[in-house]
This record gives structure tokens, C-alpha cells and sequence, in this order.
């Protein structure tokens, strides 16, 4: 069967059918440019969902799909740190396996990289301002 | 008298006095308020296009057009090969076929002519400078520049030099900043995407219509 | 090579020097003689390096080779002070001469041979820069004269190119304890190479005999005798003279090297003489502030507040627009919201209640908006802090409130009395040139008034001003008016400061009798340029007469308060220092200070000069003619001038000597202002009084140099000088 690529051919059909039909292939294909079946890992807060496949070549083998709402409007940044690892190999322990990992309270929600929004991040002046302004007289004070 | 200031104080804002006491860079915070989109919350469904909802037939139009130019102009952001100092290795890397940049419509170009995004990979010394300056005006509008790594953002480890421009900022207007030393391969690739994401959002078509 | 262009060296024989007070006054007379077609002295021949050049007997060699491009090394020598003939530097050698002379100190002689570039003269420059490096530390890189010190550079080009010190090895170098000289300048005295500018420029031109030198050959030290501080209105100017780093400027120290900085040229704008000045920046951010040479106004020189009260563009600025809040306190706002209130208040105002004053600092540009603003919307109220008096010719005739002469011409003045004003501190830099005339052209200078210390003596002839009416009346006795009587080019200066009171008008229509009898009046404070453009001085009736709106350009005098002003009355403060103009506000525009903005400026001669921008003005603070500009368009009066340029060409349509910038008008109507005003000529009876008596009264007088922390200090330092002098 494998001399004819006749695996490749059922490997397909199989792949289709894991993501969901043809319909929800194509669309996966659109949004991802990559159609592969895997083995569900996890998910995280915000909805995408972490995969992991062997039989793929080491770096293609695990994946992440963005959750819907990203629609195409997703990146690298809205995978939150504690998935990343596991993503890059760091670790092969997933979040919710991994005893060890600090978690203090003061750590804050993962965001997503909010360049040319509102939310963006604007760096504040460490150096004292050239020019001292003119404070009006409080009563208050 | 008293009545008309008391009705036009109602919009005193908090970044200025902010911006007072903390120097200059607040500005810019201010100022984002008014030219940038809104931030999307984590959870919010997201369209494909990036504007807000149309007001009128015409306005959802002009939106649709200027999508459909985005796309275009994104699609195929081509740059100069404008390689200065060791970023450029890197800036090869994501060239070659492991980053391969040419999925995302990204081909290097050898004539400014032909581009539309200087990719100011490394050192920018004085003597560049006008070269560099030279090249961005020969490229046709619209055009991009991402400065990549810390030479080109602010001089870097050659900051103090005597030959060298403290920024590629101070030669031409600057789209993307990525931070490294070099920055990877991977982090160019993530510039390029967040200057697809910031093509998305031009308004070309929408500000013709509105004048 | 040289630091000060060759021009200036030949510029000496009208200048001159106290060694030479005799020779300069018969040249000065004889200048006047030369006019009259009278012949000059013959000129003798020599010869510099082989090149024949003719010049008048009395020049100097060095002088001599300056008139034909030969710049001689020196650091003793400066143009503007005595020669004192004592760092050697500019050796040369002259034929038949069996040794090298002084080049700076040898008067020529007929058929001299000088070789400015001999094997002798080399050796002997080489010779002098290795003693002057010997006690000299080579501090170089830590040094703040570094790349500008005449030193760093002689040696370069003159100096041996290796050395031959060994002396380090026993005795070391001369090591100098510091001097505490004050706020302002900072010593390091190991650094002196005893040129002795600065106890020259001390003597001569400040006037104060401070400095002087102490101990002799190697242990020669340059110091005040006994520990003390440096206190004059002109102290910095030694910093300038220092031709080593052993004299720097405190305020600036390790700041920036030259080479990095930026040189604006500009005008200072801290009294009314309005001196050229060079705004030295860096990275948006003035850092110093140095003296341009003009000979018509400020030579070289420059008074203290002008250089050092530059850190207070740095400090109290109005950033960002301010509204008061329903609470009663100012609050940032944006433009938008400030410019609509401010149209929305003076439009709600009925014509006659809108009132606009102007203060010192205020430039001719923002004035001339100011004005078309304000008459566009129907009112005629535009004012000057300042008073001046109305009646007689008024501010109708430039000639009424001018110099009426040129500051240069103070020099060739042979009697000056100056009434109820103390020049000094009012204006250093003509301060200056009074002693400068007073040394030089043995001028005889009178005063009327508080006795102050001027620098120079004087006859003191009361502080009643019922003398000077005496004097006017052309009946006296008095020993001074009989000298002023005799004086072929006298001159009569009056302070800003007697013209406020009921008696002004009397005070100054005496004065211009007094001075139609002789040649020249005078009043000194910055407001020339807004009596040009048709301000009128003196607000303080308007504002009693109920005014609903007040603009207020500036004004920080203190002339203006709040509980003189109705309580519904909306204050629109536009200017650059939180001051007391801000805090009495209910709306504050942000402006531009003068190293911010191209604007002009008028000085008390009526000379126009603009400033030129060195750095932006900080935050959200604009050209202060764009927000009258801006401002008009809001209310839908849009003056018509969109750029400089425009706005220009008005300017000149209100008065042409505005921009006609760096002359000064001749023509005055001196005889018509006269005419007007002798009607008004009563009996005096007040005791004239300056505001600027002592010198801790003159470092903080305007919104600049109150935000200024170096002018604190030296308030400071002179309070402590006079509680406990030693």
C-alpha cells in the first residue's frame, strides 16, 4: 500500500475527518495555512487549544489553534507564558501538570500585545524632565 | 462668564495632569487616545477588518475598499535588502527556508524602486546615514520601515560612538521597533506580522472620502 | 587657532586702554578733528615679515601684524583691557633687537623689521609654552574649558612636541588652593597661568578692585586677598576672559563640551538694552547662555542675569493650558477646551470691559496680534504694565520715551547726569560704558537721586528733584550745572523708575526741557516695543473701571492684582513662568520664553532685534502670536496673518523701525515732544527712589530669573556677603 502513496492518501481522509468534515477543514486550512490531527493537550483561558503530535518532525510537533474569536486576527502573543514553554519544548510538562511553577498573587493575566490600540504599552521616562512645570497652588494641599 | 468656564472644565483630562507631572513621554499616551483604535478585550469575537462600524452606506463602502487595498498592500510587503551589520545574518535566517519569509508575501527586492519596506538591519553609523536617507526617499509611497535591533532603535552598544546615529529614528520615521541583539529570526518575522497588522488598519480610501 | 577674530585686534585705537588714556583721548578728539578735514598724523613703515604695512605711530607690533592677517599668540592681551605685557606669549623677533620683544606691549617705530615666524621666534614661543605647561596640570579631559582654551590650543600649534618635564619626579607641580569667588564662577586656581584678564576686566570695566595677585614668581597667586565673594553685575564676563579653565562657569560645570552643543544667535531680553547673546543648546535644552560681540550695544560683555538666569527657562513653566475647575483651582486642560473658553469669554464681554496688558517680556509680535485682537472686538484698551505719563506728547512720539541716542555714543559723552536712576543695576552693560567713558574720556558724571554705587565717582547733587527743575530753568549756580553748561556733548539720563508716580509727567517734562537745553534724554525698561506698537501705558484706570475680561501677555510685574479687579471678571493669562500673572488667572495659555520663539524685540535705543529659536518650547506651549492667532479664528475674527512672514509685513504697516531689524532710527522729534510737554512742568516735591538700590535687588526682577535657582543663590551669597563679610 505504501508503494503506491496510498497511506499518504488515507493519512488525508483521516485528517479531514479528526478536524471535522471538509467544510471545517478548508476553514481551518484558511485560517492556520496547516491542516494536521493531533492529540489535544490542553486549553487555556482564553480558548485556544494546545496540540501535540509525534509523528510529526520535532518543532512541527506541537501546535497551537487560536480560539475563534481571534478570527484571523491572531499572533505568537496571545499564547499566555505558562503554555509557551510547552510549546518550545521547554518543558514537556503542560501548565496544569507542573507542580513547581511559581504562583505568587501579584502575577497578572496574561495580555496580548496591544500595539496600535488603545491598550498599548507606552514606556514611562526614568530620567528627571528637562523642563520643571509650574505646579498651581492647591488649597487642598 | 463663570458659567461658560464651569460648563467647559467638564472635560478636563487626566493624562495632562498625568502628563505634567511625569514629563514628556505621557504626551504620547495622551495623544494615542485620540489616533488609535480601541483595544479589543481578550474574549471579543474580532472581524476580519479592523474599522469600527460603518455609520453610513458610503462610509461602510470606502471601509470595504480600503480592506480590500490593506489586503493588497499586506500581502505583498516587499523589502530592501538594506542589511548594515550583523542583524542582517538574522535577517537572512528569516529568509532562508526555515523562517521562510516568502509565505507571507515577503520577497526581497535589490532596487528601492521596487519596495515598500526598509528593513534597517544593524548599525547605523553617520557616514550610512545619508545613504540610508537617500534609499528611503527613492522608495514609493506607501512606504515602512521596521528598525531591527538595538543599533538601529537607539544606537545600542554603539550609542556613545562617535561615528554613530543614536537611532534609526533620527533619519527616517520608524513603523516597527524590534528589540535584540541581534533580534532572532523569529522576532523579524514577528515585526513583519505586526506590520501586516498595522497595514490592516490604514485608512487611505477613508480619509480621500472624507476630504 | 584663535578663539576671537582678527578684526578685533585692529578695532584698538578707538578702544584703547587706561595706559594709554592720553593717547586715546587725543585720538578720540582727533577722530573728531579728522571729520573736520583736519590732517592726521603720519603713518610709519614697517615691516612684518618682510611685508610693508603703514600704520599710525603708537601701534602696536601686535596690532600691526593683525592689519595684515598676522595673528600673533598671546594670552595676556585683549583688546578691550590694559596691557599688561606679562605671559610673554607673543614674542617676536625684531631685527637689530638682541633679544625677542613683546609684541602686544612694543609700540612700533619707523622701519622696524618684525619676523613673526623666525627659527628665534618659534624657539621662543616654544620656550614660553613649556614654562606656562610646567605649573599647569594636565587635566585636560576633566577640565570644562576643554575644547575652548586658548591654551589646549597654543600649545597644539606652538607648543614643543614632546617633553622635557622631569620635575614631577621631586618637586611636582605648583598646586593652587581654590578660591570661593561666589555662585557663579567656579576656580581652579592650580589652572591660572597669571594672565591677569580677569583682575583687569575687574578694575577697568566692572569697576571693582577685588582681584588682584598675591606672593610673586612661583608662588603668584590670583585670589581676592582675603577670602570673599566676587560680587559684581558683570562678574561673569571673566569666565569668558579666562584664556585657561582656572576661571569656569559654576551653574555649568561638567555640562556639555563644545563641540557637542548648538550656537543660536539671539537677543537677551533681561533688561532694555537688549544685548547679543548666544544660546548654547543641546539635545532641546538651553545650557548656557555667552555674550556675541556687538559693538553698537554690548562690546563683549554681558550682564549676570542675562547669562546665568538661563536655567530658569528650565524651571515654574506654564506646560499645558489651565482652567480653573468649579472647585476654584487651575487644572490642565486641552487647547481646544482653553481657546474656546477664552473666545467664549471675550466674546460674552462687552467691548469696553475687555482689557489686554502686556508685560516686559512680551515680544512685538504676540503685541501687534494682542492689539488687532482686542480693537477687532471693539475695544481700545491695550496697555503696558509699566506706567509712563500720557499728557503732552504721550507715546505719540518715539522720541518722548527712547534713548534718543545710541549706547555707543554714551562714550564720547564729556558729562552725563543721570536722575533718580541707578544705571548699574537698571542696565550693567550701559553701566559699563558710562565707566567705560568715565575711565577713558575722563566724562564727568552727575547724579540726581538715592546715592548708589555706581562704580565710578560722582558728583551727587541730592535725591530732591527740585534741582533738576533748577537745572532746567537755565538759572543756577550749582558747580555741576555750570560744568554741564560747558560740556560740548552732555547727556541727561532719567530713570524708568521716576516716571510712575503723580509727578512723573513733571519729572520727565523737566527732564526733557533739561535735556532740549543739552542733547539727549533717556528711559530705561523693556517696553519700547509696545509703546511702538500703540499699547498704552499704565492700565491701572482701566482695570478699576469694572472690566469684565482681562488678557493678560506677560504681565507678571505685580502691578496687577486680583482684588483690584471685579469678581465676575474672567483673567486669561497667556505667558511662560507660573508667576503671579498665572496664579491670579482663570484661564492659563502656555507660551513661548525668548529662546523659543523668533520674535522681536525692541531695545531702549529703539534698535529692533529678533531672537532666533534655540529650542521648542516645552509640552504643549506654542508661539504666543499662533494662540492670539488661533484664538481669533475661534471667535470668528480671524486676523489676517497665517505665517511670520505676514505677520511681519502688519508689523510694518504699525511701524517700520519694527522690523528694520539691528538699526536704529536717527531722525527723533525731540523740539516736538519738548513743545508739548513744557505745559506740563510743575513744581517737584517728592525724594527721587530706585527699586534696584543693592545688588541682591538686582539678580530677580522678572518671571525668567525669579524661577531661576542660580539667581537665588546669588541673592543668597550677596546676604551672607553683607551680614558677615569676612
Amino acid at each position: 500500500m505504501s508503494a503506491f502513496g496510498l497511506d499518504k492518501i488515507t493519512k488525508l481522509f483521516q485528517i479531514i475527518k479528526v478536524n471535522g468534515g471538509i467544510r471545517a477543514s478548508l476553514y481551518k486550512l484558511y485560517r492556520f495555512d496547516d491542516l494536521k490531527d493531533g492529540k489535544l493537550v490542553g486549553q487555556d483561558d482564553f480558548g485556544n487549544k494546545y496540540y501535540e503530535n509525534p509523528r510529526y518532525f520535532f518543532g512541527r510537533s506541537r501546535w497551537v489553534e487560536y480560539a475563534p474569536q481571534f478570527n484571523m486576527d491572531y499572533d505568537g502573543s496571545q499564547v499566555p507564558a505558562e503554555w509557551f514553554g510547552w510549546l518550545h519544548y521547554k518543558t514537556d510538562l503542560i501548565p496544569t501538570q507542573d507542580k513547581d511553577r511559581p504562583k505568587y498573587k501579584w502575577m497578572l493575566p496574561h495580555t496580548e500585545n496591544l500595539s496600535g490600540t488603545t491598550g498599548q504599552y507606552v514606556p514611562y521616562s526614568t530620567t528627571r524632565p528637562k523642563v520643571e512645570p509650574w505646579i498651581p497652588k492647591s488649597s487642598k494641599v | 462668564m463663570q458659567h461658560t468656564i464651569k460648563c467647559m472644565i467638564s472635560t478636563v483630562s487626566k493624562t495632562a495632569v498625568y502628563s505634567m507631572q511625569k514629563g514628556a513621554p505621557q504626551q504620547a499616551f495622551s495623544q494615542v487616545r485620540f489616533t488609535h483604535l480601541r483595544a479589543p478585550g481578550p474574549c471579543d469575537q474580532r472581524k476580519y477588518s479592523p474599522f469600527p462600524k460603518a455609520k453610513s452606506a458610503g462610509q461602510w463602502v470606502v471601509m470595504r475598499l480600503d480592506d480590500a487595498l490593506n489586503w493588497g498592500r499586506k500581502s505583498s510587503v516587499w523589502p530592501l535588502t538594506f542589511g548594515l551589520a550583523c542583524c542582517a545574518v538574522e535577517m537572512m535566517h528569516f529568509a532562508s527556508p526555515r523562517y521562510d519569509m516568502d509565505r507571507f508575501g515577503v520577497v526581497f527586492r535589490a532596487s528601492p524602486r521596487q519596495v515598500d519596506l526598509m528593513i534597517v538591519a544593524g548599525t547605523l553609523t553617520n557616514k550610512m546615514a545619508c545613504a540610508l536617507r537617500k534609499v528611503y526617499d527613492q522608495m514609493p509611497d506607501p512606504k515602512w520601515v521596521i528598525s531591527m535591533g538595538s543599533c538601529a532603535n537607539g544606537g545600542g552598544y554603539y550609542h556613545y560612538s562617535y561615528s554613530v546615529v543614536r537611532g534609526c529614528d533620527r533619519v527616517v520615521p520608524v513603523d516597527i521597533y524590534v528589540p535584540g541583539c541581534p533580534p532572532s529570526a523569529e522576532a523579524l518575522l514577528g515585526s513583519v506580522l505586526q506590520l501586516q497588522r498595522k497595514i490592516k488598519r490604514m485608512k487611505t480610501l477613508q480619509i480621500w472620502y472624507r476630504k | 587657532m584663535f578663539r576671537q577674530p582678527l578684526s578685533r585686534a585692529l578695532s584698538l585705537p578707538v578702544l584703547g586702554s587706561p595706559t594709554r588714556v592720553a593717547r586715546v583721548c587725543t585720538s578720540a578728539r582727533s577722530m573728531q578733528v579728522q571729520s573736520e578735514g583736519k590732517p592726521q598724523p603720519e603713518k610709519v613703515e614697517v615691516f612684518i615679515d618682510d611685508k610693508p604695512v603703514y600704520v599710525l605711530p603708537g601701534t602696536t607690533v601686535l596690532q600691526a601684524a593683525a592689519q595684515i592677517g598676522i595673528e600673533i599668540p598671546r594670552f595676556c592681551y585683549h583688546e578691550r583691557l590694559a596691557v599688561a605685557g606679562n605671559c610673554r606669549m607673543c614674542l617676536v623677533e625684531v631685527e637689530k633687537s638682541p633679544k625677542p620683544i613683546a609684541a602686544c606691549a612694543m609700540p612700533v617705530m619707523k622701519g622696524m623689521r618684525i619676523k613673526t615666524n623666525s627659527d628665534l621666534t618659534k624657539k621662543a614661543r616654544e620656550g614660553i609654552m613649556e614654562f606656562l605647561l610646567v605649573n599647569h596640570p594636565l587635566d585636560c579631559p576633566i577640565c570644562d574649558q576643554g575644547g575652548e582654551c586658548d591654551l589646549q590650543d597654543q600649545s597644539m600649534a606652538f607648543g614643543s612636541d614632546r617633553s622635557r618635564f622631569t620635575d614631577i619626579h621631586f618637586s611636582g607641580k605648583r598646586a593652587v588652593e581654590d578660591k570661593d569667588i561666589g555662585p557663579l564662577i567656579k576656580t581652579i586656581m592650580t589652572r591660572c597661568i597669571h594672565c591677569t584678564r580677569c583682575i583687569r576686566f575687574a578694575s577697568e570695566v566692572a569697576g571693582i578692585d577685588d582681584l588682584g595677585t598675591t606672593g610673586r614668581g612661583n608662588d603668584m597667586q590670583v585670589g581676592t586677598y582675603v577670602e570673599k565673594l566676587f560680587l559684581s553685575e558683570l562678574s561673569g564676563n571673566i569666565i569668558d576672559l579666562c584664556p585657561v579653565g582656572a576661571l569656569t562657569s559654576k551653574p555649568y560645570s561638567f555640562v556639555a563640551r563644545p563641540w557637542e552643543t548648538r550656537r543660536i544667535e539671539s537677543v537677551d531680553v533681561m533688561d532694555a538694552v537688549g544685548s547679543n547673546i548666544i544660546v548654547t543648546t543641546r539635545t532641546n535644552e538651553v545650557l548656557r547662555i555667552l555674550p556675541k560681540t556687538n559693538e553698537e550695544i554690548n562690546e563683549e560683555w554681558l550682564a549676570d542675569k542675562s547669562r546665568f538666569a538661563c536655567d530658569g527657562l528650565k524651571r515654574q513653566r506654564l506646560v499645558t493650558p489651565m482652567m480653573k475647575s468649579c472647585s476654584g483651582e487651575l487644572e490642565p486642560v486641552e487647547w481646544e477646551d482653553a481657546i474656546c473658553a477664552a473666545a467664549a469669554a471675550i466674546q460674552n464681554c462687552p467691548p469696553d470691559s475687555l482689557v489686554a496688558v502686556a508685560g516686559e517680556l512680551a515680544d512685538a509680535e504676540s503685541m501687534v496680534a494682542l492689539k488687532d485682537l482686542v480693537n477687532r472686538m471693539g475695544s481700545e484698551h491695550v496697555y503696558t504694565e509699566h506706567i509712563f505719563p500720557l499728557q503732552g506728547s504721550g507715546i505719540d512720539l518715539r522720541a518722548a520715551y527712547l534713548l534718543n541716542t545710541k549706547i555707543a555714543n554714551v562714550e564720547e559723552a564729556d558729562f552725563i547726569l543721570l536722575i533718580g536712576t541707578n544705571v548699574r543695576y537698571e542696565a550693567p552693560i550701559l553701566n559699563a560704558r558710562i565707566r567705560k567713558a568715565y575711565v577713558h574720556n575722563e566724562t564727568e558724571i552727575a547724579l540726581v537721586g538715592p546715592e548708589v554705587n555706581l562704580s565710578y565717582n560722582y558728583m551727587h547733587c541730592g535725591t530732591s528733584p527740585s534741582i533738576v527743575q533748577e537745572f532746567a530753568s537755565g538759572q543756577s549756580s550749582h558747580p555741576v550745572y555750570q560744568k554741564m553748561m560747558k560740556a560740548k556733548r552732555p547727556m541727561v539720563i532719567i530713570g524708568a523708575d521716576q516716571l510712575k508716580g503723580p509727578e512723573g509727567m513733571s519729572m520727565l517734562a523737566t527732564a526733557q526741557q533739561l535735556a532740549y537745553n543739552l542733547e539727549i534724554s533717556l528711559s530705561d525698561k523693556n517696553w519700547e516695543a509696545a509703546l511702538d506698537i500703540g499699547y498704552k501705558p499704565g492700565a491701572s484706570d482701566a482695570l478699576q473701571a469694572n472690566p469684565k475680561v482681562v488678557y493678560l501677555l506677560g504681565a507678571d510685574a505685580g502691578y496687577i492684582d486680583r482684588n483690584m479687579l471685579p469678581k465676575d471678571c474672567c483673567v486669561i493669562y497667556q505667558g511662560h513662568h507660573g508667576d503671579s500673572g498665572a496664579e491670579m488667572a482663570d484661564i492659563v495659555l502656555p507660551g513661548a520664553a525668548y529662546t523659543e520663539k523668533r520674535a522681536t524685540y525692541v531695545n531702549t535705543e529703539g534698535r529692533a532685534q529678533q531672537t532666533l529659536p534655540a529650542v521648542t518650547p516645552p509640552g504643549r506651549a506654542r508661539v504666543d502670536w499662533k494662540i492670539i492667532r488661533a484664538l481669533s479664528e475661534v471667535m470668528g475674527q480671524t486676523l489676517p496673518y497665517d505665517d511670520l512672514d505676514e505677520m511681519r509685513m502688519r508689523m510694518c504697516q504699525i511701524s517700520p523701525t519694527l522690523v528694520s531689524y539691528g538699526e536704529t532710527d536717527t531722525n527723533s522729534f525731540m523740539p516736538e515732544v519738548i513743545q508739548l510737554s513744557c505745559n506740563y512742568q510743575k513744581p517737584l516735591s517728592c525724594e527721587l527712589d530706585v527699586e534696584m538700590k543693592k545688588l541682591s535687588d538686582y539678580f530677580m526682577t522678572d518671571p525668567i530669573s525669579r524661577a531661576s535657582p542660580t539667581m537665588a543663590k546669588c541673592v543668597q551669597a550677596v546676604h551672607k556677603q553683607e551680614t558677615n563679610p569676612y
